[in-house]
């Protein structure tokens, strides 16, 4: 499931609860500002004049009454708001300054600044805060001005350590890699990227400082250190305390109105930034025990170990309700596998979930049976369905990081999970679970291992050892193989299926991965929209599709035999455009000089190639192959430790400083995720644009014909209406098209696509390759096509080069390397094809 | 082996850095720091020759790095000079008043983080229900007064209203230490203080426990827990909880180290004798030496509790102990 986020406003539309105490807030503090402004209208009184007699009480003339002095308190209470407002918001205003200017600059230089600054917020935020403000105030006197520096001198850091940690994760966003990639410099990503990006985060940053700044500053003032010419409400307070309020009585009109006036905006800020935190936000209460209207006559099918009946399931959220899935009636006989297929967005994660019953709110069942053998599931009591979990039923999780508790060893998390089922013997539970952890391949001594020392592939195995651990009839198996190497892929799906042999399961397997299921799978049911669509054998649905969407599916999967859908081009004499030569590299992590460098991570090690004018050529590999490696090389972002990168027959080494600049133009480069690598606060026009501004492009109308033959070349729209679209409207196949039309715009020589069709639903992915294979006919652009999907570049390339640990291991015409392969790590990608 | 030395060497920077601030500031200061310290006019009077002995008493003579090694010297060998304000030396003073700081705040601590760690957890558990919509209300009130005034609307309820507490230091007087009249003195001085503190610290503790408890509930790892039959109590408190402790943890024992800055305001209030009342003290007669002996007290108090919750991270969170 592909998470989306959506940016939302800073306050919450007045329709929801949020944003109804967020609107409290707002026209709250507005009211005591503009009540500041207008002091002067609403008091003819000074805070200073002597008006009254001491402590005179409060009456029409003296609404609060007087202190000891004469003074009108009335008065006062509206002057110290002006005070102790404009030290709030000015402080805010340079600590957000601050904060937020030292953010980018860290997220544009990045490495030893960055490191510099935090060593900086520590030291800062290691002072004593009141202690520090204290000190200052005595040294650098009392004005509001000083005051407000040195209180924002002292809560800068913290904001800046939020806003930093957001800033590193924009940085490695796809987007500002994007950037970086079609030659952008660190300031044009640091203001046209990081920027607007942060600026939703800094809004609630300042109404943040401004609150605890009020505090502060009333504090301050209450220990005599305000400004002693103008009394903000502390000051009032400091000086009701000193001279004994409390004896006289006075102290209801005295103490309470200043306190209850600082009380009341902080509040207020406190009330606006609540729709920041959603931690904060009640969530909207789901109808407890709200059984689900079960179908008439929905009953166990006979044989069936999974029976689930017109099963609708609807999100609530505070803006309305939605239903992910309507009506999904699915069997799992006894000892199947069957194979749930959809693209994101369709539902079936939702299904399983509830069929599970592990839905968590706001999404619920509303409509629906689902029978484990004769039990009916939702209709269970807690205590009834927790006993059958884990030891009848069972679910595996994509655990690409997060399904092991972090702070608990595997160990001990098996132990839980055998306890349940019924082992009470400590040391035979010990045994047991060793035994799964080396059933499942990994070794005794995982027992003690946490989930951050294995890898991703034995992470899962750990995953499935506790799932299995009390021998369940039927698993539920989610996307247990996304997020890994094609090749562990491979691994885990076998240990299922050896599992499920000695195991007897019946097994509900949950994926995208049409390819991969349908090798294994007894049947496959296919959803879409939130419905199923089609059921059936793989074989029968292969050959005799029902539905347009499965049609689509299996149209799109690329075969290892047959015709290759896209011809190949005779490869001409013509000198190459880019080329590597006996290219090594190796990264290193940063030490201290004097400190002895470790080995590094090989990344590439004396690799060659080549790419002709007009050339699709292949790299394929697992993670870690060096592909990338290679795709940074040929854009100039990174050089080689020896060997040569070559531009149009000349090293690239020799152009110095302007290679990037030469290389950025030449070869673009189109990511894998369409969803991230182009932000979404963009228009389709400004998306397009970038390379175009990043070379110094600024004549309105050379950039709009530009974008608009672009658009063209890529078969967009090229319409206003569509050049002003944000991405968010677009579909992600209509993602990927912009991202090439980003590329197509500066006519580049060479296109490095990067997988460019793995994020996207298959029913789209031969579009893009079709849209590749247009572009190359008619520019004659050199293609270099990333992939791990070896069958999909036999069809799409010329020639393919297959890398493993960073060497070429073989290389070759598409069709001779597919169909006599020489080493053995080709043949397992091709199996696993 | 990668951990310790790194956050040794930080905490050393940052040590340097507090010192050095301290040994700055007056120094940069516009202006005399002699007219900001005994003030312009009493500044004035003085000769040439009384200045200079001043400033010698004050550290301020010389050049600047002879100041500054003079200064080290003296922190190092635990001599921080004599208060005037006192007429005793500055370590003496905080030793005196430190016992009285830490009764008070480490009461409210404790107290404040029982109540917020259950509320917030609570809370958590509920999400959406009444319970947790009326603490997360009070809780955005309560931490919205300002501390002093919460203690100021106490005396008046308790002390001038209702006569039942004292509202004036810690002790009786005429009562001294063993006997039990002392320590029910002592007892009834610290309720008010102590519950103004509450009142604004567990708003704090109550937030963080309440959200990291809900992070964690919605990790994959308590949907596969739960899948797997691990009941909701396991859940909660051997799943959740234990994940939830971390951000709590670090929280509280960097409220330790914020003990004086924390007390400043409630002690004057009371007029309560421990650190906070002696910076206050040392602000109204510009008593240098005593605001630099507790500035750099307060800052050794803050490293050394960083430092300490940085050294027993790893034993609650595995993630940052070395790789097996």
């Amino acid at each position: 499931m592909t998470t989306q986020t959506y940016s939302r406003s800073f306050i919450a539309p007045l329709a929801s609860t949020t944003g109804k105490i967020q609107w409290f807030g707002v026209v709250t503090l507005a009211a005591i500002i503009l009540l500041a402004i207008m002091a002067p209208l609403l008091t003819p009184f000074g805070p200073r004049d002597l008006a009254c007699i001491a402590f005179e009480k409060p009456s029409l003339a003296h609404l609060f009454g007087c202190d000891d002095a004469g003074h009108d308190i009335f008065s006062q209470v509206l002057y110290g708001a002006r005070v102790s407002l404009t030290i709030g918001l000015l402080v805010a205003v340079v600590s957000t300054a601050i904060a937020a200017g030292l953010a980018i600059v860290v997220g544009v230089y990045g490495g030893i600044v960055d490191r510099v600054v935090m060593r900086l917020v520590d030291v800062v935020l290691a002072l004593p805060f009141m202690p520090l403000v204290i000190v200052l105030g005595v040294y650098f006197g009392a004005s509001i001005q000083t005051q407000v520096l040195v209180i924002a001198f002292v809560m800068w850091a913290s904001p800046l350590r939020e806003l930093r940690a957001q800033i590193l994760a924009l940085r490695s966003a796809g987007f500002v890699e994007a950037s970086r990639a079609m030659g952008a410099g660190a300031w044009f990503v640091g203001l046209r990227h990081l920027l607007p990006e942060l600026a939703p985060l800094i809004v609630p940053q300042f109404v943040r400082i401004a609150h605890a700044a009020i505090l502060v500053e009333t504090s301050l003032s209450f220990l005599g250190l305000g400004d002693p010419l103008q009394d903000s409400w502390g000051a009032i307070l400091f000086h009701a305390n000193a001279r004994a309020a409390f004896l006289t009585g006075s102290w209801v009109y005295w103490i309470m109105p200043p306190g209850l006036a600082v009380s009341l905006t902080v509040l207020a800020l406190a009330f606006i930034g609540f729709g920041y935190d959603g931690s904060l936000a009640p969530r909207i209460r789901v109808a407890k025990g709200k059984r689900p209207v079960a179908p008439e006559g929905a009953g166990p099918v006979a044989g069936a170990a999974i029976t689930a009946t017109g099963l609708r399931v609807s999100y609530d959220t505070e803006y309305g309700t939605t239903e992910a899935v309507h009506g999904v009636s699915l069997t799992l006989r006894r000892g199947e596998l069957v194979g749930l297929v959809g693209e994101s967005g369709s539902g079936k994660t939702t299904a399983s979930l509830a069929i599970l019953r592990l839905l968590r709110s706001p999404a619920r069942v509303t409509h629906g049976a689902v029978f484990l053998e004769d039990a009916d599931l939702l209709a269970l009591s807690d205590t009834e369905l927790r006993a059958l979990r884990g030891r009848r039923l069972a679910l595996v999780p994509q655990s690409a990081m997060n399904a092991l508790n972090p702070v608990m060893t595997i160990g001990r998390q098996l132990d839980d999970a055998l306890a349940h089922g019924g082992t009470a013997d400590k040391t035979a539970r010990k045994l047991a679970a060793i035994g799964w952890l080396e059933k499942v391949g990994l070794a005794a001594r995982h027992y003690h291992s946490y989930a951050h020392e294995l890898s991703g592939g034995m992470r899962q195995r750990a995953v499935i050892a506790i799932a299995m651990s009390n021998t369940p009839d039927v698993v539920i198996a989610d996307e247990p193989t996304t997020g890994l190497d094609v090749l562990v892929q491979e691994e885990i799906m076998a240990l299922l299926l050896d599992l499920r042999k000695s195991l007897g399961l019946s097994i509900l397997f949950v994926t995208h991965n049409l390819p991969l299921i349908a090798r294994h799978a007894d049947r496959l049911a296919v959803m879409y929209q939130g419905r199923l669509v089609e059921e059936g054998t793989p074989a029968a649905i292969r050959a005799h599709p029902k539905h347009a969407h499965t049609r689509a599916l299996f149209d799109n999967l690329p075969a290892l035999d047959g015709e290759k859908r896209w011809p190949v081009r005779a490869i001409s004499n013509m000198a190459p455009v880019i080329e590597l030569r006996g290219v090594s590299k190796t990264f290193r992590s940063f030490t201290l000089p004097w400190v002895k460098a470790g080995a590094g991570h090989k990344a590439l090690d004396d690799v060659s190639l080549a790419l002709a004018p007009g050339e699709k050529l292949g790299l394929v590999g697992g993670s870690g192959a060096g592909k990338s490696t290679i795709a940074r090389l040929l854009m100039g972002m990174i050089r080689p430790d020896s060997g040569e990168v070559l531009y149009n027959g000349e090293d690239i080494a020799r152009l110095g400083p302007a290679a990037r600049k030469v290389m950025s133009r030449a070869v673009h480069m189109v990511f894998q995720d369409p969803y991230q690598s182009i932000r979404n606060g963009l228009s389709v026009r400004e998306v397009v644009a970038e390379p175009l501004r990043i070379h110094g492009e600024r004549d309105a109308r050379v950039i709009d014909a530009k974008v608009r033959a672009a658009l063209e070349a890529v078969r967009l729209p090229s319409t206003d209406e569509f050049m002003a679209r944000r991405p968010v409207q677009l579909s992600g196949g209509q993602r990927q098209r912009v991202a090439f039309a980003r590329a197509v715009v500066s006519q580049p020589r060479v296109i490095i696509a990067d997988e460019p069709t793995s994020m996207l639903d298959q029913s789209v992915r031969m579009e893009i390759m079709d849209l590749m294979e247009d572009l190359r006919v008619r520019f004659g652009t050199s293609f270099l096509f990333i992939t791990h999907d070896i069958a999909l570049a036999r069809h799409f390339c010329d020639r393919l080069i297959v890398l493993e640990h960073g060497r070429i291991v073989e290389q070759g015409e598409a069709d001779e390397v597919i169909h006599e392969p020489q080493q053995d790590y080709t043949r397992r990608l091709i199996a696993a094809a | 082996m990668f951990y310790y030395p790194r956050i040794i060497g930080q905490y050393a920077i940052a040590l340097l850095a507090a010192l050095t601030v301290n040994f700055l500031l007056p120094r940069i200061a516009p202006g005399d720091p002699l007219n900001s310290l005994l003030g312009t006019d009493t500044a004035e009077t003085l000769t040439v020759e009384a200045k200079d002995e001043i400033r010698r008493q004050l550290g301020l003579g010389g050049p600047l790095h002879e100041q500054f090694v003079h200064y080290i010297g003296g922190i190092v060998s635990g001599q921080f000079g004599d208060s005037a304000v006192l007429g005793m030396p500055v370590w003496d003073a905080i030793m005196q008043r430190l016992p009285w700081t830490l009764l008070l705040m480490g009461v409210a601590l404790i107290i404040s983080t029982m109540i917020g760690t259950v509320l917030g957890v609570l809370s958590a558990w509920r999400r959406g229900e009444t319970l947790d919509v009326a603490t997360m209300t009070t809780v955005l009130f309560f931490g919205s007064l300002p501390p002093f005034w919460v203690a100021m609307m106490l005396i008046i309820l308790f002390s001038t209203t209702l006569g039942w507490l004292p509202s004036f230091g810690a002790y009786q007087l005429g009562t001294s230490f063993p006997d039990w009249n002392w320590f029910v003195g002592v007892g009834k001085r610290l309720i008010m203080p102590v519950t103004a503190l509450v009142v604004v610290q567990s708003a704090s503790v109550l937030l963080i426990a309440r959200s990291s408890m809900q992070i964690a509930q919605e990790q994959d790892y308590i949907t596969f827990a739960r899948s797997r039959g691990v009941s909701e109590r396991g859940i909660f408190f051997g799943h959740a909880f234990r994940n939830a402790l971390l951000p709590l943890t670090t929280h509280v024992m960097l409220g330790l180290g914020s003990l004086i800055g924390g007390a400043l305001v409630i002690e004057t209030v009371f007029a309560y004798p421990g650190l906070g009342s002696l910076v206050v003290m040392g602000v109204n007669s510009r008593d240098y030496l005593l605001l630099q002996g507790i500035f750099i007290f307060a800052s050794l108090s803050v490293i050394a509790a960083n430092f300490v919750t940085d050294l027993f991270y790893p034993l609650i969170d595995p993630r940052t102990r070395r790789a097996r």
